[in-house]
């Protein structure tokens, strides 16, 4: 599929926390769960906080200002202050690089 | 650990000759915000009405504290101290608004409409090369660093809130007789906002109570009550007092059911008389008694109420309002009119209850002339403290009344007042 981007190594991601990318100038963060990729936009749905600087707990980011929680695989705002959810960006690993389908 | 302020000689014994220095110690002063505003005191903050939705808030003050009435989601009313529990920086800066939480700008900290502390920034530090670095301590708690919440209390849709989470009722608070003149004026009804006006006063905070406790003066200052018959000192009235004489109401009826006729004949005789003056506009004289105004066998025309220490209701013909004594330092206060109405009032009365606010507020026909007689009197205060005032219009002692003459409600004030301040030290300090 054409509109899959590589937008990373996988072997820049690591467990427990992100790490931001910028395809087509976008903000989003990429994180690595028990060895599977999701993608998510960087920016915190609640404060102005970069999610890919949170810690990941389970399947759930919790972001750095102000511990709101997202679920990283549908992008659910799962712990208050956050309400809004997040967009989530389909992902896969092909060859150690990160694709993500952008015209999602 | 607070400095005594100097003791008071009081002239006379009671409370008929007021020293000046009352009105001009800063000591003095931090004094009354502790013991008359902080603790054990009832403070009004706004109307239910000014805050009808889920988020709306209202920044103002209690003492010279900044507070915010929220309302929450779920439609509680909260008021909270505006206070980050981190740096102390009073972070909301907007009179009104609609907010889901309060973000402090300094560094994020998060708050709920009812003060809860929602999240702290880098709480579990910064990831830095592999390795977390700083954040707050394992046993940080938000629940422990949510604002500073205060009581509150809400009657006939009028806000009241006390940093003193001990203080009585409201109810006890006002006792029955002012309640009773209080549930008159916010009898149920939803309020409207009609509008505000605000004012500095660079007098001690004190005199506005004073001013609204003194019918001696309006029929002889205010020579727009005189000139167009809206005041005479033989109205029918009375003046009543809480069991404290903290509070009070002046109460008074005027003949024709509060219609005023600009009579030579009708009119007190001062020398502010002048019958040939003639309104532009008559109708800011177009009253219309209105049912609410009967209270027994009576159908008062003006009734004054003054709850100490914070605020004025006034009843004043067709004109209703809030007034919100806001002190800041022993020299000066803001004043704040809220000029109100009520759900069922017709669009004529709306506009009847408007005009007529036009004789209140800073510029007002007859409230204009109040901010500057306390200006002056604080300018003779501050000249020379070791002097004193006299009240004793009516006599030395202290009582209801059912007339004008008399200054017995300024008396009652400082009877309470002296009772509170000079109270030994031990109430001093302690309030959240």
């Amino acid at each position: 599929m054409s509109n899959w981007t590589d937008v990373a190594a996988e072997a820049d991601l690591f467990e427990g926390a992100g790490i931001p990318v910028a395809p087509g100038g976008r903000d989003i963060a990429l994180f690595s769960v028990e060895g599977e990729v999701f993608a998510t936009d960087n920016l915190c749905t609640h404060g102005n906080a970069k999610l890919c600087d949170g810690f990941v707990e389970g399947h759930e980011i919790e972001c750095p200002f102000h511990q709101g929680r997202f679920d990283l695989r549908t992008g659910d705002a799962t712990l208050p202050p956050c309400t809004q959810p997040i967009k989530v960006w389909p992902a896969k690993v092909e060859g150690g690089r990160v694709y993500l389908n952008l015209g999602a | 650990m607070s400095v005594s302020p100097d003791a008071l000689h009081w002239e006379a014994g009671g409370t008929s000759r007021i020293p000046f220095a009352v009105y001009t110690d800063e000591q003095r002063h931090q004094r009354e915000l502790e013991r008359l505003f902080y603790q054990g005191h009832w403070c009004y903050v706004g109307l239910e009405a000014e805050i009808p939705n889920p988020g709306d808030f209202k920044r103002t003050v209690v003492g010279e504290r900044s507070v915010i009435m929220t309302r929450a989601a779920d439609g509680q009313i909260h008021v909270v101290e505006n206070v980050c529990a981190h740096r102390g920086m009073r972070f909301c800066r907007k009179r009104h608004g609609n907010a889901t939480e309060f973000v402090c700008p300094y560094h994020q900290w998060s708050y709920q409409p009812d003060g809860t502390l929602q999240g702290v920034p880098f709480r579990r530090g910064v990831r830095q090369d592999g390795k977390v670095n700083g954040g707050m301590p394992a046993d940080f708690n938000p629940k422990d660093h949510g604002l500073t919440r205060l009581k509150v209390a809400v009657r006939g849709g009028v806000v009241f809130a006390s940093f003193d989470h001990d203080v009585e009722s409201l109810e006890d608070y006002m006792g029955p007789t002012v309640l009773q003149y209080f549930d008159r004026l916010f009898n149920g009804r939803k309020l409207t906002i009609l509008g505000y006006n605000r004012q500095r006063i660079p007098g001690n905070w004190k005199l506005m109570q004073e001013n609204i406790k003194d019918p001696y003066h309006p029929g002889l200052l205010h020579t727009w009550f005189v000139t167009f018959g809206l005041w005479r000192a033989d109205n029918k009235s009375e003046l009543r007092m809480d069991a404290h004489h903290r509070h009070a109401a002046m109460v008074s009826t005027r003949g024709s059911m509060g219609q005023a006729s600009g009579q030579a004949a009708q009119v007190t005789q001062v020398s502010s008389f002048k019958e040939s003056m003639q309104l532009e506009d008559p109708r800011f004289l177009d009253i219309v008694p209105e049912p609410w105004w009967q209270m027994d066998d009576q159908m008062p025309t003006a009734v004054m109420t003054t709850l100490f220490p914070s605020v004025i209701f006034q009843q004043q013909v067709n004109s209703v309002s809030t007034r919100h004594i806001q002190p800041d330092g022993h020299g000066a206060f803001d004043f704040v009119w809220t000029h109100f109405g009520f759900e069922d009032d017709t669009p004529e009365m709306t506009q009847r209850r408007l005009r007529q606010a036009n004789l209140f507020g800073p510029a007002g026909f007859v409230s204009a002339d109040d901010g500057e007689v306390i200006e002056f009197s604080q300018q003779a205060f501050d000249s020379k403290p070791q002097h004193r005032a006299l009240a004793e219009l009516g006599g030395r002692e202290v009582g209801e009344t059912d007339h004008m003459v008399t200054e017995t409600l300024i008396r009652g004030m400082y009877e309470y007042w002296r009772k509170v301040m000079e109270a030994p030290e031990k109430c001093d300090g302690g309030a959240a």
